[in-house]
């Protein structure tokens, strides 16, 4: 299945997944439905256990990352 | 070195190894060799994404989930985390009778220790239905685990995997495999082989570079870690927390390694197994037919595969080696690391002469060594 990505906001979310090995996990789950989205490290003030990665994708498919990470049983610490 | 070698210890270490191979370390090295999942700049991310190719790649080739390959310094390294971590509680272990020190180090050590006990069961020259019977023999309420080779490092013999994973699974037991002579060789599903743990080396049938291992691990399957460090995430915490593979990952990964092996697994991907394991059988049978009609030559086991094991009357197996090398012909010699191996097989307290091929040996090969042979056993006879 593809997520429509016509209206797309343009503005970034991002979804910390501890290890960059995870994150691009999430990264391949999400390109095989047609989401973008970039591996980051994740900004160190907003995690509390120091260095960690993640992905970054547009807003707008919150809804559908959350649904595809969780069938592919890749764990989402917090969504930022 | 001579000007004509003949390479024919690819149980040690694969050489040559495939172009690919030498030119992606070579590039790495050179233009981008970053620290993978150390920080975020470019050359960093790069090499992640590298290593999770590899990490990929593996992961097909043995069917276990990506984030469970779990890169080590080589097997050895790789079978310690294993063994060390299942037994961290103490129990009871069984072992093969065909192990390398490799498994049969650590697990002495530990019952040294009184961690744990461990006890052998016979798999040479034994059907899958002996083997199975001796495991169900020797286990005890304490057993946690069995632990074995899948191919013996001193000649082609091959463990019923598929079995010993069967009676594993059905026996609440961990099963870790040790795949440093079987991986690119033959084959290995890690599901259909119920294999809880796979160590498997990246320099030998998989043409890697030396210095890399990866412990393979099923679904669900998590040791505790035995080896602590750095390892780029969760850097505010005193663990290393529970995420694969970084928990079991202390300390910077071998990126030219890895690198490497991604190359050389499209190597064996682009020959496929098959043919390898093809023609492994058709230089075994070659070899084994023309030493066998060189007089004085006793040959240990007729298992056809990649390694072969001999001695030559009148000559110490050490002696063969140094008049090998004198022609250029490199062969292993002595124990092999495998005192276990060699008790099984029976060999003579000098040990044996191991030959193992690779992908790039030819037949004329095997015919300058049973040349070497030949003479050998003539100028003995003379004396």
């Amino acid at each position: 299945m593809t997520y429509p990505s016509s209206s797309l906001s343009g503005r970034s979310c991002s979804a910390s997944l501890g290890s960059t090995t995870l994150a691009m996990k999430a990264q391949r789950a999400l390109s095989a439905h047609a989401i973008n989205a970039s591996v980051i490290k994740i900004n160190s003030s907003k995690t509390r256990k120091g260095c960690a990665y993640g992905i970054s994708f547009d807003c707008d498919q919150t809804a559908n990352v959350k649904t595809i990470l969780a069938k592919e049983n890749i764990p989402v610490r917090e969504f930022l | 070195m001579k000007n004509k070698t003949v390479y024919l210890d690819n149980a040690a270490t694969t050489f040559p190894k495939p172009s690919a191979v030498t030119d992606a370390v070579y590039e790495c090295i050179k233009n981008y060799c970053g620290n993978p999942s150390r920080g975020s700049n470019p050359l960093a991310m790069l090499c992640a994404q590298k290593v999770f190719e590899c990490r990929e790649t593996l992961s097909n080739m043995f069917a276990c989930p990506t984030e469970n390959v779990i890169f080590t310094y080589n097997t050895t390294y790789a079978l310690n985390m294993a063994i060390k971590g299942i037994m961290q509680d103490g129990g009871h272990i069984l072992i093969s009778d065909l192990e390398h020190n490799a498994v049969l180090r650590p697990v002495a050590s530990l019952q040294r220790d009184g961690c744990v006990e461990y006890d052998t069961f016979e798999a040479y020259a034994q059907t899958p239905e002996q083997i199975i019977s001796d495991i169900d023999r020797k286990k005890r309420p304490d057993t946690r685990a069995v632990c074995c080779t899948h191919i013996s490092n001193i000649c082609s013999y091959t463990l019923p995997i598929k079995e010993i994973g069967k009676y594993c699974r059905d026996n609440n037991l961990i099963f870790i495999c040790d795949g440093a002579q079987s991986a690119g060789h033959i084959p290995i599903n890690m599901q259909d082989c119920n294999i809880d743990i796979l160590c498997i080396p990246f320099h030998k049938g998989l043409y890697g570079p030396q210095g890399g291992g990866a412990m393979l691990l099923s679904e669900g399957v998590s040791p505790p870690t035995i080896i602590q460090g750095g390892n780029g995430v969760n850097s505010l915490e005193y663990f290393m927390g529970d995420t694969h593979p970084e928990k079991y990952e202390a300390g910077t990964l071998n990126t030219p390694a890895i690198i490497g092996l991604c190359e050389g697994l499209k190597f064996v991907n682009t020959q496929s197994i098959s043919e390898i394991q093809k023609h492994d059988k058709e230089l075994f049978s070659y070899t084994l037919s023309a030493l066998s009609n060189i007089r004085g030559v006793k040959i240990y086991d007729h298992t056809p595969g990649s390694t072969l094991l001999f001695n030559v009357e009148g000559f110490s197996s050490d002696e063969v080696g140094e008049i090998l090398g004198c022609d250029g012909i490199c062969v292993r010699t002595g124990f092999h690391c495998s005192p276990l191996s060699h008790k099984a097989l029976r060999t003579p307290s000098h040990g044996a002469v191991r030959v193992s091929f690779g992908s790039f040996n030819t037949i004329s090969h095997i015919d300058f060594l049973c040349s070497a042979a030949e003479r050998m056993c003539l100028r003995k006879r003379r004396i």
